[in-house]
Order: structure tokens, then C-alpha cells, then sequence
């Protein structure tokens, strides 16, 4: 018998897991949207919002729901930052041809590797490579049983807080100016410039509300975990980008899809294969899904780098 | 470098015999570690405990009409520094034996040319299982997990839990420790429900846990670090899987309980060294350790106190015109060496160590050692 009280706790297992990958894929896939360049320091913006709430914790011992806006505000200057160091200085051309090169794509693809690279050793210089652990009372660590099922407090708040990302960011990008700003200039950067939209301004928003997500999530999965390193925000990085790939690239409720179905494949493949074929698992569903939907699963029809 | 070798004991006989008062024989240990670049800590220990065994040695009298000092040189923990290292070792006639490297990789390399040379070595870290295979000339201190996993097998049946189910980290390390474990368990008639590997860096348990719990083993034994254990320990908890958990001496480590914190209560594992174990040499150790160099031994400097101390009991043995044969042949005799990582006896066959593990368990946020299974 395989469907029964195990199975089901495998699906709740993998959406837990597949949250974590969809609250990372909301950021990566809205900054890629709008510069159709993969920002590579996601992870680390991610690690950064992590490392911030855990030091505005030790420091003040604020209530949990206090340390939100310190680490958005922490994401959205790491945020600007990025923005200025690994990608404004590779816009200095506006034309046409410079826009589309595919040097100039190469060149900030490198430029955010090379930030994220610095910032993880920094981070190990300033904190060690060691695991720091998160304070007992923040943890989001209790079991709460749904029926028969278990779940931790921290999957659920995990899920809430993409719900409403997901949201917040779908009427950002619909229903106020910003987003038609941020829309129009993922659909066309030099027309947007034409008709009188302030491109790099609607392109530090985007870093600085991409980042915000990144180092909310980073902060939400080191309480979830129990535990924080420089070297947390790699994996989840890798699987949020594949999300994202699956998920069209440019669309977030597509990323978010696909972050949920990866999680879930790779839980419910635990039960027939080994754990250590997990990963594999994933890379064959981003094969599959790029072979018979070559614009991903939610694309629409977008010209690909 | 052989008629060098007999001219010098021949000589250094003669004056120990002729003349007691100034002319002691000088033996000299190599001891070649990482002292600078990445792996500079695990040297820096070793030096540190190293000279701490050797003042106590030359000290006790143990050895009359020779005193031994130790030529330290440093690896940087490249397998290319530890081959010139050996060159140099092996040319100086007064080096009878040497101890080092830290990592397998890196012991090895310089193996191959001390087998080759006929220089005893002995590693007090390396724990590949072909370290020893090189030559009869090799030896370590160090638990491996052949001998480790079937101690804890063994303990695990003792208490009357016959079914267990592995989880392993996927390296080479982690499939060492399933094997022993396995066999171990096996040969005893305990039952293993299932093996579930997982990739390192991996902190989602969740899914090999609920797939382990439907098989309901009496046990879950567990070969991995202990930051993957702490994940793996709460994620258990919130599960509300009850299942008891071992594990491998990798997860003796403070930070397991702080951050696994209650979730690694009961948690049951055997270790060599523990600095909090009253013996009266572990104190005599820490104390000292601690007041030199204002730290608390680990388990690293703790290895290498025992190598020196088993490398220099061998030179006592083979007495003051020590060769580097006989001091092989004293090595392999070695048989309950009372260290502070436990009694170290090497097999005659394999030189492979067997120790005596402390058995520990959490209880109330502590390691405590417990007496009975």
C-alpha cells in the first residue's frame, strides 16, 4: 500500500521544502524579468538577510515580527547595491546593439558571480564557515499536527509569507505605476526609455523589491532550519533557479508553480529511490520540461538569451 | 646511509658506555603537519600537544642515555611539500621514525616514499581505509570506522534493539561508516530495515525520516556531521518520530547540542576523547593544554599527544640505539597504550588500532558518559 498517512506526510514534506525554493524564485525571477540576466548573488542577498536578522536578534531580542522590516530593509540596500557594483556599470551603453549583445549579458552574469563569491568570504571571515545557531525563542520549529499529519510552524509561516508575497507582487506589477514601470521595461528597455520612463530607476526598484523578498526568505528558512551558515544560500539558489527556468523564466506565479512541483517530486522520489538521487531528479524534470515546453511551463512566447 | 646508520649507533654505544655525563645519545622524531595555510589550526594543535608529551617524556627517565626532540616541518597540507618532506626526513640519520601527515591524502603521499625507504610513520589523523595498506611501515592512532562501526553495532544489539536503518552522507567517509556499521550489525544477526544516503550540504531530512519511520526500525543510526545531525534531530522531533538515534564519534561536537538543543536528548554515541572525562591522564592533559595555550583541548590535539606519546614508549622499548626497524617492530607491538583518546593496541597483521571508546549519550544538554548499554 503506497498511498497512506506516510505518503500524504511525504506531499506535506515536499511542499514545505518546495515553499522554501518558491520564496527564493519570487525575487530571482522578478529581477531576471525585468534585465533578462541571472543575478547569480541572489543566494547571497538570501545569506545576507539571514546573517542581519540573526544580529538584530542578538542584539535587541526584538518580537519576531519586529525583525521583518530591519531585514527588509537590509535586502532592499543589498539590494541597490548590488545593482550599483555588478550591474549599472555594465549599462553604460543605451543602443540597441549594446543591449542585445550577448557579451554585454555574459559580463554582468560574471560581474554578480563575482559579488556573490566576495560577500560569501566575507561573511565566512567576519561570522566562520560553522553553522551559527538561531536563539531558541525565534525558532519556527514547533510541530502542529494537521489530522494525521505533522507539520512545523515554520512550513506554515513559510507558506503564508509566499501567499502574500505572491501577492503583494502580482498588484505591485498590475495595479500601481511602479509595476507598469517595471513591466514596461522587461518588455522593452529602450522603448520604455523612449516614452519617458526612468529605466535605471525602474532597475534599482526591481533590486531593491527583489532583494527585499530574497532576504525576508533568507531570514524565514534560517528560522525554519535552526540554523545559519555563508554557505545557505547556495543549494536553495540553484533549485530556485531551476524553478524558475521550468517556470518560463519572467513568470512568477510559473516559478512559484514549479518551485512547489519540485519540492514535491523530490520528496515523493524518497520513497521509491534513495535521497542521494534527489538532485537528479530535479535536473530530469528541468530536461524534460525544456525539451517538450521549450518555453518553459508558463512562458509566454519570450525572446530567450 | 646504512653504514652511517651502524657507525652512529656504533659510536653512540660506545659513549654512552664511556662517558655517562655529557654525550647522550640525540634521537630525533620528524613530525610533519599543515603549520601555515588552510589547515594551520589542526597543525598549530598538533605542535602544541606534541611538545607537551615530549617534555614529559624526556622528563620521566623512561628512556636512559638518550634524549629525543622532535623535528617539526611544515605540509601546508599539499601532498607535493609532504614528498620533499620525506626526502629530507630520510636523509637525516638521526630520524628514526616520523609522525604525520594530517589528512589521508596528504599521509599518503608521503607514505609511498617512507614504505619505499623503510622509515616508520605513524598518522595520528589519516583514517582512509589504504593508509595502512602501503607497507608494513604505516600505523595510526586513530579510530576507523571498520572498527568504530561494529563497536557501536555491538553496543546497539547489547540493548536489545535488533533492527536499524542508516542514514549516511554520500562521501567517501559516509560509505566507510555504512559498511562497518552494516557488517557489523549483520554479523551479529541484527536486522537493517534500510540505507538512505543523502547529498552533503543537504538540510531537509524530513523525507528520508517519514520514509524510514514507516519501516519502524528499533533504531536509526547515523553516519554524518553534527550540523547535518542537529537538522536531522529537530526535523525528527517535529515529525514526532520516536525512533532512538546513534551515531558516529563525527558527531561528538559541542554545537551539536547547541543546535540541535533538546531535540538531540538521548542521542547515543561512542567517542575516544572527551576533555570533561575524569581519568586522571585526561586531567593531567586538559590542565596543562589549557594553562600553556589558553584553550581546551579538542579531539585533534588529544590524537596527537597519544602518537607522540605511542611513537616515544616505542623508542623506550627499542632502547637507546634505536634503528628505524626496530622502532618499527617496537610500534607494532604497541598493545594497550594507555592515552587519553583510550587504550590503543595495534593488530599484528593489519597495524590497524583498536581503542577503547567511551559510550555517551546526551542527557540534560550534556554529553555524559554512560556505563551500561
Amino acid at each position: 500500500m503506497v498511498f497512506d498517512i506516510f505518503f500524504l506526510q511525504q506531499v506535506i514534506n515536499g511542499l514545505s521544502i518546495g515553499c522554501v525554493y518558491a520564496l527564493m524564485a519570487i525575487g530571482f525571477t522578478l529581477i531576471f524579468g525585468v534585465l533578462n540576466v541571472v543575478n547569480f548573488a541572489h543566494g547571497e542577498v538570501y545569506t545576507v538577510g539571514a546573517f542581519v536578522g540573526l544580529m538584530v536578534i542578538t542584539a535587541f531580542a526584538p518580537p519576531l515580527l519586529a525583525v521583518v522590516p530591519l531585514v527588509l530593509a537590509a535586502g532592499a540596500l543589498a539590494g541597490v547595491g548590488l545593482e550599483r557594483i555588478a550591474f549599472r556599470p555594465f549599462r553604460r551603453f543605451n543602443d540597441e546593439a549594446s543591449q542585445k549583445s550577448r557579451a554585454m549579458r555574459e559580463a554582468t552574469l560574471l560581474s554578480s558571480l563575482a559579488v556573490s563569491i566576495v560577500t560569501r568570504e566575507v561573511m565566512m571571515h567576519l561570522f566562520g564557515g560553522d553553522m551559527q545557531g538561531i536563539p531558541a525563542g525565534y525558532l519556527l520549529q514547533r510541530p502542529v499536527a494537521i489530522g494525521p499529519v505533522m507539520v512545523a510552524s515554520g512550513s506554515l509561516v513559510i507558506f503564508a509569507t509566499s501567499a502574500v508575497m505572491l501577492g503583494a507582487l502580482q498588484f505591485l506589477l498590475y495595479r500601481t505605476q511602479t509595476g507598469l514601470g517595471i513591466r514596461a521595461v522587461s518588455n522593452n528597455q529602450l522603448g520604455a526609455r523612449y516614452v519617458g520612463i526612468d529605466t535605471d530607476r525602474t532597475i534599482v526598484t526591481t533590486f531593491a523589491v527583489g532583494s527585499m523578498l530574497g532576504a525576508t526568505a533568507g531570514i524565514l528558512v534560517g528560522l525554519y532550519d535552526g540554523a545559519i551558515s555563508p554557505h545557505m544560500g547556495f543549494a536553495p539558489g540553484v533549485k530556485a533557479f531551476v524553478a524558475m527556468v521550468m517556470g518560463g523564466l519572467s513568470s512568477i506565479p510559473g516559478a512559484v508553480a514549479c518551485a512547489l512541483l519540485l519540492g514535491v517530486s523530490e520528496s515523493i522520489a524518497t520513497e521509491f529511490l534513495s535521497s542521494g538521487w534527489k538532485d537528479l531528479i530535479t535536473y530530469s524534470l528541468l530536461v524534460v520540461t525544456l525539451v517538450f515546453f521549450p518555453q518553459g511551463l508558463f512562458g509566454h512566447g519570450r525572446e530567450r538569451a | 646511509m646504512k653504514r652511517h646508520l651502524i657507525l652512529g649507533a656504533v659510536l653512540g654505544t660506545l659513549l654512552a658506555a664511556g662517558s655517562a655525563t655529557a654525550a647522550d645519545r640525540e634521537i630525533v622524531i620528524g613530525y610533519q603537519a599543515p603549520l601555515s595555510g588552510d589547515r594551520s589550526q589542526y597543525g598549530e594543535m598538533f605542535r602544541n600537544a606534541a611538545q607537551i608529551k615530549l617534555e614529559e617524556f624526556n622528563k620521566s627517565g623512561k628512556l636512559a642515555g638518550a634524549t629525543v626532540s622532535i623535528a617539526f616541518e611544515d605540509s601546508k597540507d599539499d601532498p607535493k611539500e609532504a614528498r620533499n618532506i620525506a626526502r629530507k626526513f630520510l636523509d637525516n640519520p638521526k630520524i628514526v621514525g616520523v609522525i604525520g601527515d594530517f589528512s589521508s591524502t596528504v599521509s599518503m603521499a608521503a607514505g609511498e616514499i617512507y614504505a619505499a625507504e623503510k622509515m616508520p610513520q605513524l598518522s595520528q589523523t589519516a583514517s582512509h581505509p589504504d593508509f595502512t595498506k602501503i607497507s608494513p611501515w604505516q600505523f595510526r592512532n586513530i579510530t576507523t570506522q571498520a572498527f568504530e562501526g561494529p563497536y557501536n553495532a555491538d553496543w546497539i544489539l547489547a540493548g536489545g534493539l535488533k533492527s536499524a536503518a542508516v542514514i549516511y552522507i554520500q562521501n567517501d567517509w559516509g560509505i566507510s561508516a555504512l559498511d562497518g556499521f552494516v557488517a557489523g550489525f549483520k554479523a551479529k544477526g541484527g536486522k537493517i530495515v534500510s540505507t538512505e544516503a543523502f547529498n552533503p550540504g543537504n538540510r531537509d531530512f524530513r523525507s528520508i525520516l517519514t520514509k524510514v519511520a514507516r519501516q519502524k526500525p528499533d533504531v536509526i543510526y547515523l553516519a554524518m556531521f553534527y550540523e547535518e545531525g542537529a537538522a536531522l534531530a529537530q526535523q525528527r522531533e517535529q515529525l514526532g518520530i520516536t525512533i532512538p538515534l546513534y551515531g558516529t564519534s563525527s558527531l561528538y561536537s559541542p554545537k551539536l547540542i547547541e543546535l540541535g538543543r533538546g531535540s538531540v536528548e538521548g542521542l547515543h554515541l561512542a567517542t575516544t576523547f572527551t576533555p570533561d572525562n575524569p581519568d586522571p591522564a585526561v586531567r593531567s592533559f586538559v590542565t596543562e593544554y589549557s594553562a600553556r595555550y589558553k584553550a581546551e583541548p579538542g579531539m585533534f590535539a588529544a590524537q596527537a599527544y597519544d602518537a607522540v606519546g605511542i611513537m616515544l614508549d616505542a623508542v623506550a622499548k627499542a632502547g637507546p640505539a634505536v634503528t628505524r626497524q626496530s622502532l618499527r617492530d617496537a610500534l607494532a607491538s604497541t598493545t594497550a597504550y594507555p592515552g587519553v583518546t583510550g587504550a590503543t593496541s595495534f593488530d599484528p597483521a593489519t597495524r590497524e588500532p583498536s581503542k577503547s571508546l567511551a559510550r555517551m549519550m546526551v542527557k540534560d544538554g550534556k554529553f555524559q558518559v554512560v556505563a551500561v548499554p
